[in-house]
């Protein structure tokens, strides 16, 4: 009888520590899914600042690179166009001595003139040139070279007043109303697109 | 019969003793998960401050490179050779004549 009481007893505490385990266990896993979905909350708002710092620091990256290579591009266009302007103001000093070059020139002249005489619409039309030309090709010879090769029964003069000019002619109408610039230095501003173009093929063609 | 009085009496209290440690840790769990949330910005934040940083010292270089780059190329144009610059004179002035 003793015994079985003792059992009883026994079973009685047994039961209740079980039950107290699984109270303990259930509340600790309770416990420790609750930390978790706290953790992986708080990593995933972590995640989130971390990978906007690293867009931040992107765009900023993007906007430092693309303004130095704007800042790059404009300090190699300008250095660009001045050994551009550098050689076009060489190019306008060698033009003066390319005048004095009879066998270059003189052909440059006589179609400079015949231009400007097709252009200008008028029966007779002046021809200015350059104190240094009107002194070397004397009396009529170049303009009655320059004319017969147009073909045209236009009436031409020199005229006295030494032109301003480097090279080339101005052609006028009688009444001066019509005027057709055929000097070098126009046809240096008319060209100077395709003059640039062709001395930056020369100079920075790789 | 006293003596099973007294034991269920004892396996109340270890039952409760189990439920008072329990609601102890439950009480305490807010703390614990904000600690632990703290923790785990207060990393993140050091993670966004180098990464700034970083971002800043790699973005520094990169622009210092492409000066350097740009600095070098632009030397090189104030140095071409004299030859090609007369040659390109030349062409200008072979365009100007011929027409």
């Amino acid at each position: 009888m003793t015994s079985s009481l003792e059992k009883l007893v026994e079973d009685i505490i047994k039961e209740s520590k079980a039950k107290a385990e699984k109270v303990r266990k259930d509340g600790q896993t309770q416990v420790e899914e609750a930390i978790a979905a706290g953790r992986t909350e708080a990593v995933r708002d972590a995640d989130k600042l971390i990978q906007e710092a690293k867009a931040e620091a992107e765009a900023e990256r993007n906007r430092i690179v693309s303004q130095e290579r704007q800042k790059a591009r404009i300090a190699y266009l300008t250095e660009k166009n001045r050994v551009l302007q550098e050689v076009l103001k060489d190019v306008r000093a060698r033009l003066l001595e390319a005048t004095e070059n009879e066998s270059s020139y003189r052909p440059f002249l006589l179609k400079a003139i015949r231009k400007g005489v097709d252009a200008v619409p008028s029966e007779s039309v002046r021809v200015a040139l350059c104190d240094r030309d009107l002194k070397r090709y004397k009396g009529r010879q170049l303009l009655d070279q320059a004319l017969a090769a147009t073909q045209t029964r236009k009436k031409a003069i020199l005229s006295d007043e030494p032109l301003e000019t480097i090279g080339g002619a101005v052609v006028t109408s009688e009444d001066g109303k019509m005027r057709a610039d055929c000097t070098l230095e126009a046809r240096l501003q008319l060209m100077e697109p395709q003059i640039l173009a062709e001395i930056t093929k020369i100079l920075f063609a790789s | 019969m006293r003596k099973i009085v007294e034991s269920e009496k004892e396996g109340h209290r270890i039952l409760d003793q189990a439920e008072r440690e329990i609601a102890e840790i439950r009480k305490d769990l807010p703390n614990r998960i904000a600690l632990i949330r703290e923790q785990i910005l207060a990393e993140a934040a050091k993670e966004k401050e180098h990464v700034l940083t970083e971002g800043q010292r790699i973005s520094a270089e990169e622009a210092e490179r492409i000066a350097s780059e740009s600095s070098k190329q632009v030397k090189a144009l104030s140095q071409i050779p004299e030859a090609k610059r007369k040659r390109a004179v030349e062409r200008a002035i072979e365009l100007l004549l011929s027409q």
